[in-house]
C-alpha cells in the first residue's frame, strides 16, 4: 500500500507506505551504498537514486476516497543522495570541494525535480546517527519531492509573508542585520553566510544558516557563494562533532520555496537548520509528549549559551 | 464606485444592480493585498467594479501575444496608424468599439506600488480604462445572459511592485487555473523568418540536411506557414507532398515534426467559407464579421461552439497528428474570440477556450504553441506562447509600437511579460535569427535577442536558411544554456526601463544589465564556474533512476 490520508483533525496529510517498513537497519557485514553493494556495482563520484523503501513514487497507485476520509496518490519521489563513495566520510571529514560539488548536485534536483508539475515542494534533508534514524552510516541524505506543500512549510510561508506584509521585509534579512549587530547568537560567519544558534531555537543545540543575500533556493547562490555555503557546512559539522568529541547526531534540513506553486519568494529566505538531538554527550533531548502533540518545544538550553559553546569550539578548515 | 487609495478597496464589496443584472462582490485579505470574488445574475455587458486615482506610471497589457506590455506615462496617447485601423481588427483588441478612442489595459495592470490583476477568464474579460486622473476596473460579459447567479473572474490587487509583485501575481493565477504543461522547453527551427511565404519541399529538405551537417541539436522541425492550400483549407499544396510524407521526412532526421496553421480563421477565399457560412461568427444580421484582414483577404472567424465547426476542427488535428505531427503552432488564435453571434449563446471567451479545448483533446500530450492568442484564456491550454510581436530582421524603436513586426518590440515584450515564462507556459521569445547575412540585425542586437532569450528559459526557435552565413558561436552559447538544464530567473527594472536580469542554474548566476534596449547597449557577467559536474542518468531493470554525478576537472582548476 501506498497512498496518503488527510488528517481531518489536523488538516494535514500522512503519508501511508507499506514499503519503508522493509528498510534495513545499520547492516552490520556490508554497506549497500559502497561498490559493490546492493545499490552500486563500481565506483562513483556522487549520485541521487530512488530510493529502494520510498514513502512516494511518481507512479504510485489509484487511490478512492470513502465516506468522510479523503485520499490521494502518494505521487512523489523519494530519494536518496549519496556525498561520497568513501564510506568512512561524513560532513565534517569531508574536503570543502566535495561538498561544493554536493551543493551542485542538490541545484539539479531542486531544479530537475522542479519540472514535474505534479512536485509541490522538494525537500532536501540529512538524518545523522542512529539517534535520529538513520539506518546506513555512509555518508549520505536524502531528498522528498512531494505532491504536497508539508504542514510546517506552510507554517512558515505563512508566518514570513505576514512579516513582509506588516514590514515590507523579509523578515530572515531583518534578524541577519539583527544577529550581525550584537553577534551573541552568531557561531561562524563568512562573506556570503552566518551560522547561529537561533533566538527561538527548539533544540539545545540547533545552528540556522542563512545567507546574508535574498535567495529563496539554493539556486540563486552565486558559484562563490556556493563555496562559501561549502565552508560552512563544513565548519558547523566540524564544531559538532568536536563539541563532545564524538560524531554528533543531528537533523539537516534545506528550506526552499515551493515549486509549481505560489512560492512567496519575495518573502521567503532560504535556509538551512541543524536540528541535534543532544542535550550533553550522553543525554537526548528527545520529541516527547508536548513537542509532538503540541508543536511547542521546551528548550532546555538557553540558547545564547549554547552560541558561545559552540563559538569556542575552534575548528579549522 | 470610486476609492481614494487601493487599501479602501474593501468598501467595493456588496450588493450593487446594474443594467439588466445585478452583482454580488466579496473582498478578502490574501497575503500581500486583498481577493475580489463575488457573483453575476442577468444580462451583463460591462460592469465597472470601482475606480481610483491614477499615478503617473503604469505598466499596462495588451489582450493578446503580438500586443504590447508597456510602461506608459502621463499623456500618453494611443497613436495607432488610421490605414491600419481595418485590417488589424479585433487583432488589437477584443473590444475595438472601443480600444482606438481610450487607453485599455487587459488583464492587468501595476505600477510601482501596486498589480491589480484578473485571476482567469473563462467567461469574462478583465480589463482597465485608463484616463489621465483614474484607472478604472471593468468586466465584460459582451451581454451575455446568466440565468443563475454566476462566479465572476476573481481579481487581485496586491500591494506589491512589479519587480515583486509580477511573479507573485504570475503564481496566483497558475494555481486558480489548475496550470499543467509540458515539461519539454523545446529548442527548434522554423521555417518562417527567413522562408516567409517562399517555402517548398525541396528547401526543407534541404535544410534538413543542413541542419543534420551542421549538428545544431534541434528537437522541433516546425515548418511554418507556406504549406497549405488556404487560410482554412488546410491540405498541402502543389508545393508539398501530403502531410505523412512531411512528417515522416522530418522525423527521420530524428526532430519532432511541427506545423503551423491557423485554425480560428477562414479566408474569404477559402472553400469552407464558401461552403460553410454557417460555421463562422456573424454580426446581428447573420452576416460573417471579419476579424482581420491579412494575406490581402478578408479572414472570418470559425464559431466554435457550432457542432459541426467543432467536429471539423477536432478532426482536422486528430488527422495532423495521425499524419505524424506532434507539434503545433498554432496562430491567429484571438479569431477564436471575437464579439458576434454564434450557435450558442456563451461568451468569445467561453467559445475561444471550446475551441481550444477541442483542439487539446484531438492533439493530446503533443506540443501546442499558441499564437496571436487571448493571453489569460489560454492559461492551461497551451504548453508554449508567443508573448510579443513578431520579431523581424531588423530592430526600430521607433516604429510603432501596436504589434507590428520589430526585433525590438519583440524583445521588450520579451522581458515585460518574462513572469509569465515557466508559470503558464514556455515563453516563446519568437524566432531567433541568428545569420549575419540578409539581415540588418547587428551585432549587438543578435546577440542581446539571443542572450535575453536564454537566461531568460524561453523557447529557442531558430528561423534562419541554414546555407547563410551563422553565427554559429550564439547557437553554441544557447546549446550551452540549454545543457544546463532549467533555470531560475529575476527580472528588475520593468518600471524604469533599465532592466536587470540575473539567471541562476546549475552553472551559477549570470547577469545581464541592459542599459538602452533601444540601442541595444547591455552588459553581461557569466559566473565563473568553480566546480562542473557531469550527470548520467541510468534506468534501472526494477524501474529506479540512479543520477551519477562525476567532477570534470576545469581547466587552470578552481579558484577561492
Amino acid at each position: 500500500m501506498m497512498e496518503r490520508r488527510w488528517n481531518l483533525l489536523t488538516g494535514e496529510w500522512v503519508m501511508v507506505s507499506a514499503f519503508t517498513q522493509a528498510r534495513p537497519t545499520n547492516p552490520t557485514n556490508f554497506c549497500p551504498l559502497c561498490p559493490g553493494g546492493d545499490e552500486f556495482e563500481g565506483d562513483y563520484d556522487l549520485s541521487s537514486f530512488d530510493n529502494r523503501f520510498p514513502s512516494m513514487k511518481l507512479d504510485a497507485p489509484a487511490v478512492e476516497s470513502k465516506g468522510i476520509y479523503k485520499k490521494e496518490r502518494s505521487n512523489g519521489k523519494c530519494e536518496v543522495v549519496v556525498y561520497t563513495v568513501e564510506h568512512e566520510s561524513a560532513m565534517s571529514q569531508m574536503p570543502t570541494h566535495q561538498i561544493e560539488k554536493l551543493i551542485q548536485m542538490w541545484t539539479d534536483r531542486y531544479l530537475d525535480l522542479s519540472q514535474n508539475r505534479l512536485i509541490k515542494y522538494v525537500y532536501i534533508f540529512e538524518n545523522r546517527g542512529k539517534e535520529v534514524g538513520a539506518t546506513l552510516p555512509h555518508p549520505h541524505g536524502q531528498l522528498y519531492a512531494f505532491p504536497f506543500i508539508p504542514k510546517r512549510i506552510e507554517a512558515k510561508l505563512q508566518a514570513l509573508s505576514q512579516y513582509y506584509d506588516e514590514n515590507g521585509r523579509c523578515a530572515v534579512c531583518d534578524i541577519i542585520e539583527n544577529e550581525l549587530g550584537d553577534k551573541e547568537r552568531i557561531i561562524y560567519e563568512n562573506e556570503s553566510f552566518i551560522a547561529l544558534v537561533p533566538f527561538y531555537a527548539r533544540w539545545p543545540y540547533e545552528i540556522h544558516i542563512y545567507p546574508k543575500r535574498h535567495v529563496s533556493t539554493l539556486v540563486e547562490l552565486t558559484n562563490i557563494e556556493r563555496y562559501h555555503l561549502s565552508k560552512t557546512l563544513k565548519v558547523v559539522t566540524m564544531k559538532y562533532d568536536l563539541l563532545f568529541k564524538q560524531a554528533f547526531p543531528y537533523m539537516m534540513m534545506l528550506f526552499q520555496v515551493p515549486v509549481n506553486d505560489v512560492s512567496y519568494s519575495h518573502a521567503f529566505h532560504f535556509h538551512i537548520e541543524f536540528n541535534p538531538v543532544k542535550r550533553d554527550k550522553d543525554k537526548i533531548k528527545w520529541m516527547a509528549s508536548v513537542e509532538t502533540g503540541t508543536w511547542a518545544f521546551i528548550n532546555p538550553k538557553i540558547p545564547e549559551e549554547a552560541a558561545k559553546e559552540l563559538r569556542n569550539v575552534e575548528v579549522e578548515i | 464606485m470610486y476609492i481614494l487609495n487601493l487599501s479602501e478597496v474593501r468598501k467595493v464589496a456588496g450588493y450593487r444592480q446594474i443594467e439588466n443584472g445585478e452583482v454580488l462582490l466579496e473582498v478578502s485579505r490574501i497575503p500581500s493585498g486583498f481577493k475580489i470574488t463575488g457573483d453575476i445574475n442577468g444580462v451583463i455587458d460591462d460592469v465597472e467594479l470601482f475606480s481610483f486615482p491614477r499615478p503617473d506610471r503604469v505598466l499596462v497589457n495588451n489582450w493578446q501575444s503580438w500586443g504590447p506590455t508597456r510602461v506608459i506615462d502621463k499623456g500618453f496617447r494611443l497613436d495607432f496608424p488610421q490605414e491600419l485601423i481595418q485590417k488589424f481588427g479585433f487583432s488589437a483588441s477584443i473590444m475595438p468599439e472601443i480600444y482606438f478612442n481610450l487607453l485599455l489595459s487587459d488583464y492587468f495592470v501595476a505600477s510601482d506600488s501596486f498589480i491589480i490583476g484578473a485571476l482567469k477568464s473563462t467567461i469574462g474579460h478583465v480589463y482597465f480604462k485608463i484616463d489621465d486622473e483614474r484607472i478604472s476596473v471593468h468586466l465584460r460579459y459582451f451581454g451575455r445572459k446568466f440565468e443563475n447567479w454566476t462566479a465572476i473572474e476573481p481579481i487581485v490587487v496586491l500591494n506589491l511592485g512589479t519587480d515583486v509583485g509580477l511573479p507573485y501575481y504570475a503564481q496566483l493565477v497558475a494555481k486558480e487555473n489548475n496550470v499543467n504543461f509540458s515539461s519539454q522547453n523545446p529548442v527548434g527551427w522554423s521555417s518562417w523568418y527567413h522562408y516567409y511565404l517562399d517555402f517548398d519541399y525541396e528547401k526543407m529538405m534541404l535544410d534538413l540536411e543542413r541542419s543534420k551537417n551542421l549538428k545544431l541539436g534541434y528537437e522541433v522541425f516546425q515548418i511554418d506557414d507556406a504549406w497549405e492550400v488556404d487560410i482554412g483549407d488546410w491540405v498541402p499544396n502543389e508545393k508539398f507532398p501530403s502531410l505523412s510524407e512531411i512528417a515522416k521526412k522530418i522525423a527521420e532526421y530524428g526532430y519532432t515534426p511541427g506545423i503551423w496553421l491557423a485554425p480560428f480563421s477562414i479566408s474569404e477565399t477559402s472553400s469552407v467559407y464558401k461552403e460553410h457560412k454557417e460555421w463562422l461568427v456573424r454580426d446581428e444580421n447573420g452576416i460573417p464579421i471579419v476579424a482581420y484582414e491579412n494575406w490581402n483577404k478578408k479572414i472570418y472567424a470559425l464559431d466554435t461552439t457550432h457542432p459541426e465547426a467543432l467536429e471539423w476542427l477536432k478532426n482536422l488535428f486528430i488527422s495532423m497528428k495521425e499524419s505524424g505531427f506532434d507539434y503545433f503552432k498554432i496562430d491567429f488564435l484571438f479569431a477564436g474570440a471575437i464579439q458576434g453571434k454564434r450557435y450558442l449563446p456563451v461568451s468569445p471567451i467561453e467559445a475561444y477556450q471550446s475551441g481550444l479545448r477541442a483542439i487539446r483533446s484531438a492533439v493530446g500530450n503533443s506540443f501546442i504553441l499558441g499564437c496571436g492568442a487571448p493571453l489569460l484564456p489560454s492559461v492551461g491550454l497551451v504548453d508554449g506562447m508567443r508573448i510579443g510581436a513578431d520579431t523581424a530582421p531588423f530592430w526600430n524603436a521607433s516604429g510603432p509600437d501596436i504589434g507590428y513586426p520589430n526585433a525590438y518590440f519583440a524583445i521588450r515584450n520579451v522581458i515585460t511579460r518574462s513572469f509569465m515564462n515557466n508559470v503558464f507556459w514556455w515563453n516563446d521569445p519568437d524566432c531567433l535569427m541568428l545569420r549575419i547575412e540578409d539581415t540588418q540585425l547587428n551585432d549587438k542586437q543578435r546577440e542581446l535577442y539571443t542572450l535575453v532569450s536564454v537566461m531568460l528559459d524561453n523557447m529557442v526557435i531558430e528561423s534562419d536558411k541554414l546555407s547563410c552565413k551563422i553565427d554559429l558561436n550564439l547557437w553554441d552559447l544557447v546549446k550551452r544554456y540549454k545543457k544546463y538544464g532549467r533555470r531560475v530567473f529575476k527580472v528588475t527594472g520593468i518600471m524604469d526601463g533599465k532592466y536587470k536580469i540575473g539567471s541562476c542554474g546549475v552553472n551559477g548566476c549570470d547577469v545581464i544589465v541592459i542599459d538602452n534596449l533601444a540601442n541595444a547597449e547591455y552588459s553581461v557577467i557569466f559566473d565563473k564556474p568553480r566546480v562542473e559536474l557531469v550527470k548520467d542518468v541510468e534506468k534501472r531493470d526494477d524501474g529506479r533512476t540512479f543520477n551519477y554525478y562525476t567532477e570534470r576537472h576545469l581547466e587552470g582548476g578552481e579558484s577561492e
